[in-house]
């Protein structure tokens, strides 16, 4: 079925349609909802929230970008929000402690390189997380996080950039890992 | 220093070995999720991410408690309308907000005669009042929110600034603060007349 039509069918109150369009989205939603999130409850939380919202604003949805970019755009606004909520994100990504206890050390074995990537990323700030789990993990394109975050497209470019610098830093007892 | 072409292979490096990143450990729950969906548009109830409102309260107390030093003592005069408690929350957002303005003035000063070494320590301490706010009825006000989101946004870059040796990155910060017009905005949001009490951090 055409998007559009299902978009119609569902403002008509076409409960059916409204699965399908469900059906056509949630599993990239609560993707991106579990990679920012890292909680499976919170994952499901997000999702949910983001598609009644969704069901709620369909009528506000003009088509000038595509539905799935209009859908990420609530995910985005609803992790973002409901992570600060929750105070998991925002307090390890200010917590320069932890940002320097993932610089040091030495590399030991595969699995600490799990963790310590993890933990670096998720040191990052939010905005360099955000823009560098949706591009370097979730492959949306520069233009998509734009629309989606409301920032320029140059602006996602730059922290992506910026991220990718710090992880660097982070990870520089890692260099034999990708210089060989 | 890292060579260019290291570089590159570290960006191949890191999009590999990131997938790993928070993986969801199952397919999206779908029944699970729409059976929920369903039942909340049912009753009409929302969904709050934080279901214990004592959190939110509690975080709202403590904004009121980091900023509020002298609230009884203040002069502010309400308008009828006002509710107290929506009085204290403006009168601890507009301390807050004349701080912030002051730093952020005294950064880009500072910035262009070479001294940040200060910086990141008061930025941090702000941040916590930022978040703190966020998460109190201060931010209600979208236009406040939205102010507040985009001041902790460059507080937490200027957090992490690396005393002495983050040129680039302050250059980066005060281009994304004139690009987000931070400081006009700021100012604005601050009402004319005498600031309300001053109390901890800039100086």
């Amino acid at each position: 079925m055409d998007e559009r039509d299902l978009i119609n069918r569902v403002r008509a109150g076409d409960g059916s349609a409204e699965r399908a369009l469900y059906d056509a989205h949630v599993d990239r939603v609560y993707r991106l909802a579990y990679r920012l999130a890292g909680d499976d409850a919170l994952a499901q939380d997000f999702t949910q929230e983001t598609f009644i919202r969704a069901f709620e604003k369909l009528d506000t949805f003009r088509g000038d970008s595509a539905l799935s970019t209009w859908l990420h755009t609530i995910t985005t606004t609803v992790v973002l929000n409901g992570l600060r909520k929750v105070k998991r994100f925002h307090r390890r990504e200010a917590d320069l402690e932890a940002a320097d206890g993932v610089t040091g050390g030495r590399r030991e074995s595969e699995p600490d390189l799990k963790v310590r990537l993890r933990a670096a990323i998720d040191a990052l700030p939010q905005g360099y997380r955000t823009v560098f789990v949706m591009h370097d993990i979730e492959g949306f394109t520069h233009e998509e996080i734009g629309v989606a975050l409301g920032v320029e497209t140059g602006t996602s470019k730059a922290q992506l950039s910026r991220a990718r610098a710090k992880l660097r830093e982070s990870l520089a007892d890692f260099a034999g890992e990708w210089i060989a | 220093m890292m060579m260019d072409n290291d570089e590159t292979k570290f960006d191949q490096w890191l999009q590999d070995a990131a997938k790993t990143y928070n993986v969801p450990p199952r397919p999206a729950p779908r029944e699970e999720m729409w059976a929920q969906i369903q039942a909340e548009r049912a009753q009409g109830a929302r969904r709050i991410v934080v279901r214990r409102s004592w959190v939110r309260w509690g975080l709202a107390a403590a904004a009121v408690l980091l900023v509020g030093i002298g609230i009884g003592r203040g002069t502010v005069v309400p308008e009828p309308e006002t509710t107290g408690s929506a009085l204290v929350y403006q009168f601890a957002a507009t301390q807050y907000l004349s701080r912030t303005e002051s730093f952020l003035t005294g950064f880009r000063a500072d910035l262009r005669a070479g001294r940040v070494d200060a910086f990141p320590g008061q930025a941090r301490d702000l941040l916590a009042t930022t978040r703190l706010l966020l998460d109190s009825p201060a931010a209600d006000d979208p236009r406040m929110q939205s102010l507040l989101e985009d001041l902790e946004l460059v507080l937490v870059q200027i957090s992490q600034m690396e005393a002495g040796r983050d040129r680039r990155n302050a250059d980066l910060i005060t281009q994304d603060m004139d690009q987000r017009n931070v400081l006009p905005k700021l100012r604005s949001a601050i009402p004319a007349g005498p600031v309300p009490v001053r109390t901890q951090g800039v100086t």
